[in-house]
Parts: structure tokens; sequence; C-alpha cells
């Protein structure tokens, strides 16, 4: 392999780990404060969706990124909604959110775009950050990306922080690992609930909105593919931390991105085994490496005071 | 409140009971149907030229019928799995993945096992066998992985079903595997067509009116379901494991064993239902040969709340809107994701109304 097909490999499993890593830091917040959103898959959907038609309908991708993540608050506060006033089953409610985002978006999408689809959507600009862009070959190939991606990296930095040295941390922390202390100290474990959802129903929007207006400037039905999943696999392969859950997500953006550099470089491997491989890398990361302590300790389980 | 406990007792004759465990999916039912109506009108269509779509297409002609009772058979069979495995309170979401490897089994020993000769029926059974045996072992991976690792099984089911549908894209994609003969470069991705006695005979031998022998045979499966939940010491088991799986394990109930038995069991169930969609209906193995009949599986058995005939009950439902929502799009350009909306709405509505059941039915 070459130093310029080593650069756009890496290149490309940045730009594939991208929507993994937004959403799974948000999901990660979530399950930390004790609450599972499966409908992460379907968040992501609605706002790739939204976001697709509000820059096609205006002409501005910005513009259109602020639909998406408008459009997903609805469906996170039904999520929270459901599993922390309604105490539903989380996985159901979850999965039931997930089916309706896709009738609702396939439906709208026809609709709009008539069976025909593959209208131009304009998409969102790429930067090259200075000093690090300027590295001959690598620069351009490894970090010419979306400027998304990078004020993602900017918010998930300001979580790590906010996580680690603030009260807001300890409570989020708390919640999900203590919540009777926090009811306790006059905190309501609800109201920190809610707000960890609709944090993740915010970083789900910006990974849809990626995945349409930043990666590939169009909309295709369910077009999410399982990603929301991926990114909950990648939650718990990186225990629940931010680190850890990052470099899950890169592991899984490049098994992603050999199925377009291997055949480049002539290697034979089945094209489906390639698409099966970030899966097949989750399942083991999920069944093997890590153990259920890891977990935060009410995870999944409905607050009742 | 008196007078509601009052009126309560009144309702509870010992003939009749109108339970919320019963009237609740109802509702829920009947609430989507009324958002899929107003979606209806909202995009333009005639509500009356839609609903006539409809009914065509599930009770309009013999073969509309038996189209929707055969798919009815796929959704009751996942179903019945979910609910088998539910009752050791695990959720199964892996039936899509389970179906794809019954197809592909059944495929395979259906094309290549020389069983087309065989007599007694056994051209067509010993590929069901082997979906069966397919299905069952995605299902034990997942058990698995769960006893030894503590994984939860609603992560690793879904996982496994996309590595399913992946493979089955693998297996008709590769001419080394199931793909039929490249004789151009036009060649479909897709396998042989299985030999005529390997398909499931029809029940009337009419092809006007296709119904299958998976009818009858998923009716036995739900006999034998329901007595094993509900009459055997295995049902007991399972309930024992799902309640509180400490205390089985103080009498006498292995953890693993009961965990591993009631995912097989309902893997195998799922790969049963893609050997009944393969080689009653299909014939050829395709890429998107699943097409999510495993996730309404799931939605009937998650409707059911735990009982046989409610997942009949609602994997015919499912049947008729599947067929139904075809010939909508057909004839009057409804697209078939309304159902899909419709889907999801029965399903988040029974999962929020889940807490006001259960309150509902410890008070009476």
């Amino acid at each position: 392999m070459t130093w310029e097909l080593f650069a756009v490999f890496l290149g490309s499993s940045i730009r594939l780990a991208a929507p993994l890593l937004l959403a799974g830091i948000g999901e990660m917040v979530s399950e930390r404060a004790g609450v599972l959103n499966m409908s992460i898959e379907g968040m992501m959907l609605m706002s790739a969706f939204a976001s697709a038609v509000g820059a096609w309908a205006t002409g501005d991708p910005l513009v259109g990124l602020l639909i998406g993540i408008v459009s997903v608050v609805p469906v996170s506060l039904l999520q929270a909604f459901l599993s922390n006033t309604l105490r539903a089953n989380q996985i159901v409610s979850g999965i039931g959110i997930n089916i309706l985002v896709l009738g609702a978006t396939t439906l709208a999408y026809r609709e709009i775009f008539g069976a025909r689809s593959r209208a131009e959507i304009p998409g969102l600009a790429k930067i090259k950050p200075p000093l690090l862009g300027d590295i001959p070959i690598i620069g351009p190939a490894v970090f010419e990306q979306v400027w998304l991606l990078y004020a993602g990296i900017g918010i998930i930095i300001i979580t790590a922080l906010v996580l680690r040295f603030t009260s807001l941390g300890l409570a989020i922390h708390a919640a999900g690992a203590e919540p009777k202390a926090v009811d306790k100290s006059g905190l309501s474990v609800t109201a920190v609930r809610y707000g960890v959802v609709v944090f993740a129903g915010f970083m789900a929007s910006l990974a849809g909105a990626f995945l349409s207006i930043g990666d590939i400037h169009t909309f295709t039905e369910g077009m999410t593919r399982g990603a929301g999943y991926l990114a909950i696999a990648s939650v718990i392969f990186g225990k629940w931390r931010i680190g850890g859950t990052t470099l899950a997500c890169l592991l899984f953006g490049a098994a992603t991105a050999l199925q377009f550099q291997l055949p480049a470089l002539g290697v034979n491997v089945p094209n489906a085994l390639l698409i099966m491989l970030p899966y097949l890398l989750a399942l083991l990361a999920v069944g093997g490496l890590v153990g259920r302590q890891m977990a935060p300790a009410t995870l999944g389980e409905p607050y009742r005071r | 409140m008196t007078t509601l406990d009052q009126q309560n007792s009144l309702d509870r004759g010992p003939r009749f009971t109108l339970r919320p465990s019963l009237f609740v999916p109802i509702a829920a039912v009947a609430f989507a149907a009324a958002v899929g109506l107003a979606l209806i009108a909202a995009i333009g269509v005639s509500v009356p030229d839609a609903i006539e779509a409809f009914v065509d297409g599930t009770i309009g002609s013999p073969y509309a019928l038996a189209a929707s009772l055969n798919r009815a058979c796929v959704f009751a069979l996942v179903g019945f799995g979910f609910v088998l495995a539910n009752r050791a309170n695990l959720t199964n979401v892996g039936g899509e993945g389970q179906i794809a490897v019954g197809g592909i089994a059944a495929t395979a020993v259906a094309l290549y096992g020389h069983v087309a000769d065989l007599p007694l029926g056994l051209a067509f059974i010993l590929p069901m066998l082997a979906a069966v045996i397919a299905g069952a072992l995605w299902g034990a991976l997942a058990a698995v992985l769960k006893v030894k690792s503590g994984t939860n099984e609603v992560i690793s089911t879904l996982l496994l079903s996309f590595i399913g549908v992946w493979l089955l894209y693998w297996c008709v994609q590769s001419p080394a595997l199931l793909r039929k003969p490249m004789t151009s470069s036009a060649t479909l991705p897709e396998s042989l067509e299985i030999p005529d006695a390997t398909q499931l005979p029809l029940l009337t031998g009419d092809y006007g009116f296709p119904v299958h022998i998976g009818l009858p045979l998923t009716l036995l499966i739900a006999l034998v379901v329901g007595v094993l939940l509900a009459k055997t010491i295995f049902g007991v088991r399972l309930r024992a494991v799902g309640l509180n799986p400490v205390a089985a394990h103080r009498a006498g109930i292995s953890y693993a064993k009961t965990v591993i038995v009631a995912l097989a069991g309902a893997g195998a169930l799922g790969g049963l239902a893609g050997a009944l969609m393969l080689l009653g209906e299909q014939h050829t193995l395709k890429d998107g040969f699943s097409s999510g009949y495993g996730f309404d599986g799931l939605v009937a058995g998650l409707l059911s709340r735990g009982s046989i005939p409610g997942v009949i009950a609602a994997s015919l439902l499912f049947g008729f809107m599947r067929s139904g929502g075809i010939n909508m799009e057909m004839v009057a350009a409804v697209p078939t994701a309304l159902v899909v909306v419709i889907q999801g709405l029965i399903v988040i509505t029974l999962a929020g109304a889940a807490l006001f059941i259960e309150k509902w039915e410890r008070r009476t």
C-alpha cells in the first residue's frame, strides 16, 4: 500500500466514522444517565431526511442543517416521554420510533420527490484546517473534511470537559449510577434524563445531517441502514467512555472504508463480507471483549421516585 | 374512585371480561388506522378509493386472500418465537436474520441436497428441517454470548440480523455459493428455482387459491407452543428464569440451558418462517428476501402481550395490512410506507400504555 492510498484510506475511515462518532457520543452521555435510546437510528434518519429536504427547498445547506436539528426535537421528546414519564420498555419504544420514522420519511420522500428521486441537493462545504491541512499528501486526503465534523469534535471536547469537571457531569453520571442519591440531593432525575435524551437526539441529528447533506449530498430511503445500532455498539465497545467510544467508531469506520479500498488494491474479497465486517466486529466487541459490569448501574431502567 | 371500582366489578363477569390487555391493543390499532386514513387524505388520495383498493388486496380475490394468509403464517411463526423467548424475559429482535439463514439453508438443501426424488414429502421436509436447524443455531449464538459474557440479546440478535441479511446477499452474489450459473453478465444475482418436488404442496391444489401447507403447520405449532408454555414444566422453567434468575437457580433450574433453549427455539421458528417463504412462495432466493417480515413478526409478538391467540390475531392483521398496502400502492398510488407508519404507531402506543395496563390489572 502506497502512502497516498493509505492517506485516502485514513481519510475515508474518518469520514465514515464521523456519523457514528457524533451519534455515539450523544448516546454515551444518555446511557451514562441511565437511558438507552434504541431510537438513535430513527433520529438519524429523521434528520438525514429533514436536512436534505431543507437544503433542497431553500438551496442553503446551513438552513437544511438547522431544519434537521429541529426535526429531531419532537422525536427525542417522544422518546424521553416514553422512557421517563410513561416508564415504557426503552428497547421496544425505541424500535417503535425507528419503524415510525422509517415509514414516515419514506412516505414523505415519495410525496415530495416522487419515485424517481436523486434530486440535486446542495451539501455542506469541506474545509482544510490550517497547518494539518497543509501537510503534503496527507493534508488534503485526511484532514479535508466537512466542517460539521470539526464542529462535532469541538462539541465532543466540550462534552468531555462538562462530564469530567462540572456538577452537571456529576449529576449525569449519578443519574445512571445512583439515581436515588440524585433525588435526595434535590435534583430531579427525570429532568436530567429528559435532558440527556434531547442531547442524544441533537447529536444524532448532526450525524443524520452528516450522512445526507455532508457526505453524499442526497437522501435515499432508509439510508441509515443500521448506523444508529452501530453507534450503540460503539458505546458498549468503548466501555461508556469518550476515548473508547471514539476508537470504536474509528474502527467501524475503517472496516467500512475497506469496502472501497481493498478492491482498489486488487485484493479479491467478497463485497458482502466487507459490508458485513463492521457488524461482525461490533458483535465480537459486544460479545467478548467487554464485561457487563462496565455498564451504568441503572441503564435501561426507568426511575421511580 | 369507588364508583369506578364498582363499575369495574360489575363489568367483571365470570364469562366475559373486557381486560385492558385486550382493549388497549384494539384501541392502539384503531388509533393507528385513523392516523393512516388521515394521512391518505393528506396526500390527496380519495379515502374511499384507497379503502376499496385495500379491501380488494386483502379479500378481493381468492388469490389475494391466500397471499395474505401465507404471509400471516410467516409473521405468526416469528411472533411465537418472540413470545417463547419473552417468557424467559428475553427479547429476540433477530427474526429478520433468522428468516434469512433459514432461507439460505432451505435453498441450499432444496437445490443441492439431492432431495427432489425422495418419497413421503421428504423433498420439502428436509429443506424445512435444515432451515429450522440453521435458525436455531443463529438464535443459540446470541444465547451463548449472553450466557458467556452477559451480552444483551437485543443488541446481539439485532447485529446478527444485519449479518444474516448480508450473508444472504453474499450467497446470491457469489457463483461459488448459491448464485445460479452465470451464462452472461446479465445473469441476475439470485439462485436457481428450486425443483417442483421441493416446493410446499398447496392445500387445495388450486393455483387460484395458493394457500400452502404452511397454514396447518403454523396452527399445529401454535398449539404445541401454547401447550408448552402453559402446561409443561418447560414453560414453568422459562417463566421462573424470566421472573427471577437467582431464585430459579436456587430451585435447580439451569439459567444457561434455559436461555439457550429459549433463544434457539425462537431462532428455529424464525428459520422455519424463512423456509415457508422460500419453499412456499418465492421459490428462488434473491437479495432482500426477508423483506422486513422479521420485524413484522416481532411487532405481532409484542402486540400479543404473550398470548398465542394474540399472535395469531396480530399476524392476520399484518398479513392483510401488507397485502392491502401493496394493492393500495398499485391501484390507488398510496405508498406502502403508510403501512409501516401505522405499525410504528401501534408499537409506540402499546409500549407507552404498558404501565397503564399493568397498573390496571394489578388493581382488578
